[in-house]
């Protein structure tokens, strides 16, 4: 008996409709929809696609938790052995409902499960450690590329056979070093990446090095007294109410808050956005976060010269890597054009 | 120079030659005693991992640093901390060397012995 | 330098009472050989066993791998300046036992390490499931220290290879292999076209076990040097390390170098392959930054564009790895290196003990913590209880049928960091 798929898509490879169909509530069709007939076909009559979930991206995404709720229901009631989400190619809010579906059906329904995306989908950066994606092209042109390791690995999770390495799968580097065979042994692999790189060719390391992206201490400061600070911080300090929407995680922003009035940061008009850690300590009082209160008394001291009359902040909470970046770009760049030479950034 | 080690054999030889901070207890012991030391401004003069038997297996372990303290000096840091955090993603087999049985304790103790003296030797 | 290697192929070892290579065969007059092995005043007794390729049996604990060969022309001999006398090596007529080795076992501490299954799965896992080996069990006399052991049986080894490689003076080979290396002058102009490539060969110098000789110096005591890469052909180079089995280079691997092949293999072709830098492995750690600042110096003495680096063991040796990387490429020189991991049973952990950015081009060996099962053989060769106490046999690893389960760090040669072999990781 073949084994059974349930496969979950949006409502553009459903052939719904593009941006103006994204709202498009959650919906279950018995069969193969759009790509799960490439699916089926890689198969090989050894699994089925028994059933398809279509879920509109902005919906899906707008309406996370009963919109996951739903789909894993309409998932678990067709009782499939494996569930494959996608692939979403480089389509970014396509790319995280996959991993959210995947690491949801993987998590509470225990059930073996492949998505795929490209590599640079956020969805990718942010699912890769939690479930198997293929790395597909970033087009659906790709399609034919992705179909037949993704079917390949599904049926070998729901077959519980070994799952090999990233490099002989296809799924992305999820952290785990897997051990297999080349077809090379390792000094002739190690010439032909030298003369590779001496050609200025693209070659893939076997190791990539821990990104530390290790950032040269600046000179220390000598002079504290005639020195401004500036306040940045990603544990999610916002003006009570968090007027700008900054997200408890993922976020996609930062804000910039003036503090020029405040000598003491408190629970009458600061709060905290942040999910993923207990707000209590940081909601009765915010300078446990953004340290306002001693800053205003070396303040007058004359400890330091200054504060930026300005704060920055945003919520670290699975927030992507490459967000980060950016927000810590434009932050430099306004400080840095303000003449300031000092900041102090917080955590949580 | 000042040496850090849990190991009688070590203390034995070097304990008249130099000064030897006797440690009472296992490998990782060992090294958060040097990492203290790093942080009140020693140097590290020897590898924290020397040899290849691999530091989850050896209770043993001799470290030398700078008799002289100055300022924290960075690479010293970097190398014990990233030793230490080696050595924290393998339980140790043997917490201190009485743990170990007899013929391997020794053997552990002389391994650790001739790569702290063979080193010292050379100098 | 111009060496011919001429390989003589060996399908079969036979004891007997008489010493000759014929029709393929390597017989061995096994009291000639004991005699001339117990010569040595610190050795009891040595015991020979023959193993194949496919059979049911368990080597425990190796101590080193050795291929058998022999000078027929050219000046100096096998193991210059330890069983021959110093003369630079690396010109002329070599020949070969090629598909055997001595093997030598004895136990020389408490938790020796290394293990050569003929066949299941640890077989795939080393290179000499796949050889015909005459195995040596060394039993020392009462009373000896540890380092006179592992001379005494580094010795034997050395000895007995070198005795069965003149079995093959005087046959014919059935395969010969031409090396010719350019010097620094004639390489250029002959290559003015093709990128300088070296290979910067670190060598395991931490002491006791775990110790390198070259021409007869123990490798710590020296300064990174230069050799032609033929010499490593000759015995230039040998192993007296006893720890870490999957990662440590016997002398079958510096005869064999991968590296060294592979990089000739392309010479004159895609690549001038200008020489190897012997770089060492030291505990001190202004050792460390004088060793890598002259393989770095010698590298841009040599005007290399790109280097393969090459590593043997784990923990301290990552810190000279990472060393070697940056400095070269901090020197403008194309830099790969070889290494293996230590990512943890489940390959979740960070698998060096040093990084780099600088590091961007990797081979590896695969990860040695992966947990292996080594079925019961028939017959277990050396000492059976010392899976129980070897690196990566944790406690209860010898089950009482026989089995083992350990980490593949077990395996005499697994994740060498040569490039040895075709595992790797991702």
């Amino acid at each position: 008996m073949s084994l059974r798929v349930v496969h979950y898509i949006n409502q553009f490879f459903a052939q719904i409709g593009g941006e103006e169909k994204a709202d498009y509530a959650p919906e279950y069709r018995e069969g193969a929809v759009g790509p799960g007939l490439a699916l089926n076909a890689a198969f090989k009559g050894e699994a089925e696609i028994v059933g398809t979930v279509i879920c509109g991206d902005s919906y899906f995404n707008e309406n996370l938790e009963s919109a996951k709720a739903t789909v894993l229901k309409m998932i678990s009631d067709a009782k499939p052995d494996v569930v494959i989400c996608g692939p979403a190619f480089n389509a970014g809010r396509y790319g995280v409902a996959c991993g959210t579906v995947a690491a949801a059906v993987k998590d509470e329904l225990n059930l073996p499960v492949v998505t795929g995306m490209y590599a640079e989908n956020p969805g990718a950066d942010m699912f890769k450690n939690k479930v198997s994606i293929i790395a597909t092209k970033n087009s659906a042109a790709g399609m034919r590329d992705a179909a037949p390791k993704m079917a390949s690995l599904a049926l070998k999770l729901a077959k519980g056979e070994k799952i090999g390495a990233s490099a002989e799968e296809g799924y992305m580097p999820n952290g785990l070093r897997v051990n297999f065979f080349e077809k090379e042994r390792g000094s002739t692999r190690a010439v032909k990446m030298l003369l590779a790189k001496l050609a200025g060719k693209p070659y893939t390391t076997e190791f990539p090095m821990p990104s530390f992206d290790r950032v040269a201490p600046g000179p220390a400061i000598t002079d504290l007294a005639h020195t401004t600070i500036a306040l940045v911080t990603s544990g999610g300090i916002v003006p009570k109410g968090n007027p700008d929407h900054i997200e408890s995680s993922s976020a996609s922003k930062f804000g910039r808050y003036d503090i020029s009035k405040f000598e003491d940061l408190t629970a009458e008009d600061h709060e905290t956005a942040h999910g993923g850690y207990d707000p209590v300590y940081a909601n009765e009082d915010p300078d446990r976060v953004l340290p306002l209160d001693v800053l205003r008394k070396m303040e007058k001291e004359g400890k330091i010269g200054g504060i930026y009359p300005y704060f920055f902040t945003t919520v670290g909470n699975g927030t992507a890597v490459a967000s980060a970046k950016k927000f810590g770009e434009a932050i430099g760049k306004e400080l840095r054009d303000a003449g300031i030479k000092a900041a102090i950034l917080t955590s949580t | 120079m000042l040496l850090v080690t849990n190991n009688e054999k070590v203390r034995t030889k070097y304990g008249p030659l130099c000064t030897v901070r006797f440690v009472d207890g296992g490998h990782n012991d060992v090294l958060k005693t040097v990492r203290d030391l790093v942080h009140k401004g020693h140097r590290l003069l020897t590898h924290p991992l020397a040899g290849s038997v691999k530091p989850n297996e050896t209770p043993f372990r001799s470290v030398a640093l700078s008799g002289e303290a100055g300022a924290v000096d960075l690479p010293s840091l970097e190398l014990i901390e990233e030793a230490m955090s080696m050595c924290r993603q393998f339980p140790p087999r043997f917490h201190r060397g009485e743990d170990a049985p007899p013929d391997m304790r020794d053997d552990f103790a002389e391994i650790d012995f001739r790569l702290i003296d063979g080193a010292l030797s050379l100098q | 330098m111009r060496l011919e290697l001429g390989e003589i192929h060996i399908s079969d070892i036979k004891l007997g009472d008489c010493s000759k290579v014929e029709n393929g065969v390597l017989y061995v007059n096994v009291e000639e050989l004991r005699s001339l092995l117990l010569e040595d005043e610190d050795l009891a007794s040595v015991e020979f066993e023959v193993v194949h390729p496919g059979e049911s049996v368990r080597v425990i604990p190796v101590k080193d791998v050795i291929e058998p060969r022999c000078k027929v022309e050219g000046p100096g001999g096998m193991f210059p300046g330890v069983i021959s006398k110093v003369n630079t090596v690396g010109s002329g007529k070599t020949h070969v036992l090629k598909g055997c080795a001595v093997v030598t076992t004895g136990k020389v501490v408490g938790f020796q390490e290394g293990i050569i299954d003929m066949s299941g799965e640890g077989a795939q896992y080393t290179p000499f499931s796949k050889l015909n080996n005459l195995v040596m069990i060394c039993e020392p006399k009462e009373g000896i220290k540890q380092h006179e052991h592992e001379h005494a049986i580094r010795m034997a080894g050395l000895k007995a290879a070198t005795y069965l490689g003149a079995l093959g003076k005087d046959v014919t080979p059935d395969e010969t292999h031409v090396y010719e290396t350019s010097g620094v002058m004639s390489g250029k102009a002959q290559y003015p076209d093709l990128p300088r490539v070296g290979y910067v060969l670190m060598l395991q110098s931490q002491g006791l076990l775990h110790d390198t000789y070259v021409y007869g110096v123990d490798m710590k005591r020296s300064m990174p040097t230069i050799l032609n890469p033929t010499e490593t052909m000759d015995g230039a180079i040998l192993s007296g390390n006893c720890v870490s089995a999957c990662d440590k280079n016997t002398t079958y691997h510096h005869l064999n170098n991968p590296v060294i092949h592979d990089l000739l293999e392309q010479h004159g072709k895609t690549l001038n392959f200008v020489g190897v830098i012997i770089t060492n492995e030291n505990v001190y750690l202004a050792d460390k930054e004088r060793s890598s600042d002259w393989s770095t110096k010698l590298a841009s003495f040599l005007e290399l564009d790109g280097a393969i680096v090459s590593q043997e063991g784990f923990g301290n040796p990552d810190t000279d790895l990472i060393m070697n990387c940056k400095k070269l490429e901090a020197a403008g020189i194309k830099t790969v290196i070889i290494t293996d991991e230590y990512a943890g049973r489940d390959g979740a952990s960070q698998s060096l003990a040093d990084a780099d950015a600088a590091a961007d081009a990797v081979v590896t060996g695969g990860n040695a913590n992966m947990v292996i099962h080594l079925p019961k053989m028939d017959k277990v060769i050396g000492h059976p209880e010392a899976a129980n106490i070897i690196a990566g046999g944790f406690d209860g690893a010898l089950e009482a049928d026989g089995s083992i389960t350990a980490e593949l760090q077990v395996i005499t040669g697994a994740t060498n960091e040569m490039g040895f072999n075709k595992l790797s990781a991702r």
